[in-house]
């Protein structure tokens, strides 16, 4: 592999691969250093995690970091934080007006800030601020060239949001080796460390995020089983709870923005004392609001009920019971809250893994990834297998969701599945792909569309068009549609100008099954009426073709059935019920079906000699 | 090429799915994609169609029922397509059965009574394992209509199951 390489490339030498953990809060750049992953420093000083903050300045200036975060207070709209949940999102898509008292640029497609000095900024760029950083940083810990990297993101980011991500680290002059779902760097961190076997959950618990994966290493195969998470919940929502209590002790029925900002940041000043300590207390204009620990777990409770969800649900997707974990490992400064930690011990029956800085373990894990895809002499040692998070379907006649590929399938992967056409002499067939666990279009992301035309004319039922999705393994997608009978053939890769927003797949999670039956009713129907639709138009088109073979009064009849199914088609909300006329219908035709055959049989007789027929 | 084909097998309803783990782990460590991440262009789409031929060929050979579904359709029925699946007629005392079964599930599902939801799917699942043997039985003599009709139960049942679970993973949260 390396002489092939360097035969190939022999000018360019690709200098250090790292891991990069680039998160909502911090961000962090770590490398293989003699065998060891290891955290890089900051050039002026001890400090590792790097403040995903980034300042635009008058002058033209870019800062980042703690000198941003200074910034944060004097020049809020120049002063981007947060900028990982503005990812592959557009404009549209926000409720993030609340994230931040940004200046947005008005328009369609991505997210931009005005800023001071110059041209508006779009979150990829102030991501990639944030990454060249990182890679300044881990150029001057290794007096070298750094030029490709691992890259983690949460296991629930979308088509959309990884590819922001991957475009953020071009920007910043790095190739991007892989993405890496940031649960898995984590285990992945402690699977080396600890040189285990089994299987083990990861239990990531953010600022707002919580994700649950659960993964099997078994020979140097790193594979993971199944993914889940709430991307609406984490530490956030345990500093606003601490605020809404305090508010209501204070008395305080409509708070100013100031006083919110000031609660929350002395909220999560004394949620951190909790820590150590059995009681806290925070201040706010010289009053003082104390609370122990005990009041606080009764608080985050029903948050830590959520996640108990989504890990018994990711248990099931992989077939397991939580005595066949192995190890449970905690990612995220949310789980040093004492609470989450005992929640977590019983959830699983065992204490949690935490021996490995959770602030650290993702990036450490993200630079192992890096060094077993860069070099050679390590490539025995282990392999990642992962999975998709959320199910890729087409729609179907009636707005039904077909899915070709469900959740938690290893990738890379391919799925193909034939449709017909509907109508004689259909040309087109209009493919849209879309994302989500739902039943229905109407409720699932839209990736997609386009059309496969050039279809000849036919019959009904007699064009078939196959369409096959494959998946990379960076878990993007791309989709080809072929005609069978004449080999005509489109293809795409999914490349959505903005992505699904967190909020979205969890309220599409959530949605599905909340409305599990109601889903299950809506199919249902639409299916019938789809049915209802092919028969209407078999039954007219025997009437044109064929209606001689009736007499008057049975013609009349049979006209009225059919006017009869088709009103209930139009109005009926009941799946059984056109589902009994559809038969009905079947039924009353029976009797000119016949006649119908007699027909066909002898026509096609006629020429034939006895022997040939 | 056969998903049998892709781990160097022959067609069987029976196989030892931890041996065919390892060797997904196996063929994994030797094919996939990030063994040749500094490869050239070509070797990667190599590398990335051999794994993804791999990932699809475990994906039904390791589960029964999608294996013997694939050995039907080796045999010229395919019953994963619903127009095809259309095609085969289940006799009528067995689609009453079902009707009848749907009705008291959803029965139950309006009255949210999992526990009795999940005691019917119990049952179904025993006739669904006895429907499956019934198919294996007849696709090793080569019964292909037998083969068809059990696999046809088969079907019936598995949505059936498949909506006990949903019912339950709802009560869950």
């Amino acid at each position: 592999m390396k002489g092939f390489l360097q035969i190939h490339d022999p000018l360019k030498p690709k200098g250090h691969a790292v891991g990069i953990d680039l998160g909502t809060t911090n961000s962090l750049v770590a490398a293989v250093i003699n065998g060891k992953p290891t955290s890089l420093a900051a050039d002026e000083g001890d400090e590792r995690l790097l403040p995903s903050v980034v300042h635009y300045a008058q002058n033209g200036g870019v800062l980042v970091g703690k000198r941003a975060v200074e910034l944060l207070a004097t020049a809020p709209t120049d002063t981007i934080k947060s900028v990982k949940r503005f990812m592959g999102k557009s404009l549209g898509d926000l409720e993030t007006k609340k994230l931040g008292a940004y200046q947005f640029v008005e328009g369609q497609g991505v997210v931009r800030f005005q800023v001071a000095g110059g041209q508006p900024v779009t979150p990829i760029e102030v991501s990639g601020e944030i990454l060249r950083t990182l890679k300044r940083r881990a150029e001057s810990a290794f007096a070298g060239k750094v030029e490709q990297a691992v890259i983690t993101v949460p296991a629930y980011f979308d088509d959309g949001q990884r590819q922001a991500t991957k475009d953020a680290g071009r920007l910043a002059g790095l190739e991007v080796l892989r993405l890496l779902n940031e649960p898995t760097a984590a285990a992945l961190a402690y699977g080396l460390d600890k040189n285990a076997q089994g299987t083990f959950a990861v239990y990531d618990l953010g600022g707002g995020t919580f994700d649950i994966s659960i993964l099997e290493l078994v020979d140097g195969v790193f594979q993971v089983k199944s993914v889940g998470g709430d991307s609406a919940l984490g530490g956030d929502d345990f500093d606003r709870a601490i605020v809404q209590r305090a508010l209501e002790a204070f008395g305080i029925t409509e708070p100013s923005n100031t006083q919110i900002a000031q609660l929350l940041q002395a909220g999560r000043a004394a949620k951190e004392r909790l820590t150590e300590l059995p009681e806290s207390s925070l201040t706010l204009d010289g009053r003082v609001f104390s609370f122990t620990r005990a009041d606080f777990d009764g608080w985050i409770a029903p948050l830590l009920q959520k996640t108990g969800v989504a890990v018994r649900r990711a248990l099931k997707d992989a077939g397991l019971t939580p005595a066949d974990i192995k190890g449970v490992v905690l990612v995220g400064g949310s789980t040093r809250v004492p609470a989450v930690r005992s929640y977590v011990e019983a959830l699983f029956g065992k204490p949690p893994l935490a021996d490995i800085d959770p602030d650290q373990v993702v990036a450490l894990g993200a630079a192992i990834q890096a060094d077993l895809l860069t070099n050679a002499d390590r490539q025995d040692e282990v392999l990642l297998l992962d999975v998709i998070p959320l199910s890729l379907g087409l729609e179907t006649m009636g707005g039904v969701v077909e899915k070709l590929i469900h959740r938690n399938s290893a990738i890379p992967t391919a799925q193909g599945q034939v449709f017909t056409t509907f109508q004689d002499g259909q040309t087109g067939m209009d493919i849209h792909v879309v994302q989500g666990e739902r039943e229905l279009v109407q409720d699932s992301r839209s990736l997609a569309r386009f059309r496969l035309s050039g279809i000849p004319s036919m019959p009904a039922g007699m064009g078939r068009v196959q369409v096959t999705f494959s998946i990379d393994a960076d878990g993007i997608l791309s989709v080809k549609a072929k005609e069978q009978t004449t080999g005509v053939e489109q293809a795409i890769t999914v490349k959505p100008t903005h992505g699904l927003t967190d909020e979205e797949v969890e309220q599409m999670l959530l949605d599905s099954i909340e409305h599990g039956e109601d889903d299950m009713q809506r199919r249902q129907l639409a299916e019938q009426q789809v049915e209802a639709t092919r028969v209407l138009a078999d039954a007219r088109k025997q009437l044109r073709e064929n209606g001689d073979l009736l007499d008057p009064e049975e013609r009349k009849r049979f006209e009225l059935g059919v006017e009869a199914l088709e009103a209930l088609a139009q109005s009926t909300t009941d799946h059984a019920s056109l589902k009994n006329a559809i038969h009905e219908l079947d039924e009353q035709a029976r009797p000119f079906v016949e006649r119908i055959m007699n027909r066909a049989i002898s026509k096609a007789a006629v020429g034939h000699t006895i022997e040939s027929f | 090429m056969t998903h049998f084909d892709v781990f160097g097998l022959t067609p069987a309803l029976e196989l030892d799915v931890k041996a065919l783990e390892q060797q997904l782990r196996a063929l994994s460590l030797e094919f996939h994609p990030d063994r040749f991440a500094q490869a050239d262009a070509r070797t990667r789409l190599a590398a990335l169609e051999k794994t993804t031929a791999l990932n699809d060929a475990f994906k039904v050979l390791r589960d029964p029922v999608k294996r013997a579904f694939y050995v039907l359709k080796l045999k010229g029925v395919d019953l994963d397509s619903e127009a095809s699946a259309a095609q085969v007629k289940m006799p009528l005392s067995f689609l009453e059965e079902v009707m009848e079964r749907r009705e008291r599930l959803e029965g139950l599902k309006h009255a949210r009574d999992v526990e009795q939801a999940r005691a019917m799917a119990d049952e179904i699942e025993r006739e669904k394992s006895a429907a499956l043997e019934r198919a294996k039985v007849a696709l090793e003599r080569d019964d292909v209509p037998e083969a068809t009709h059990q696999l046809g139960r088969v079907r019936y049942l598995s949505r059936f199951i498949e909506e006990v679970e949903a019912l339950e993973e709802e009560a869950l949260s």
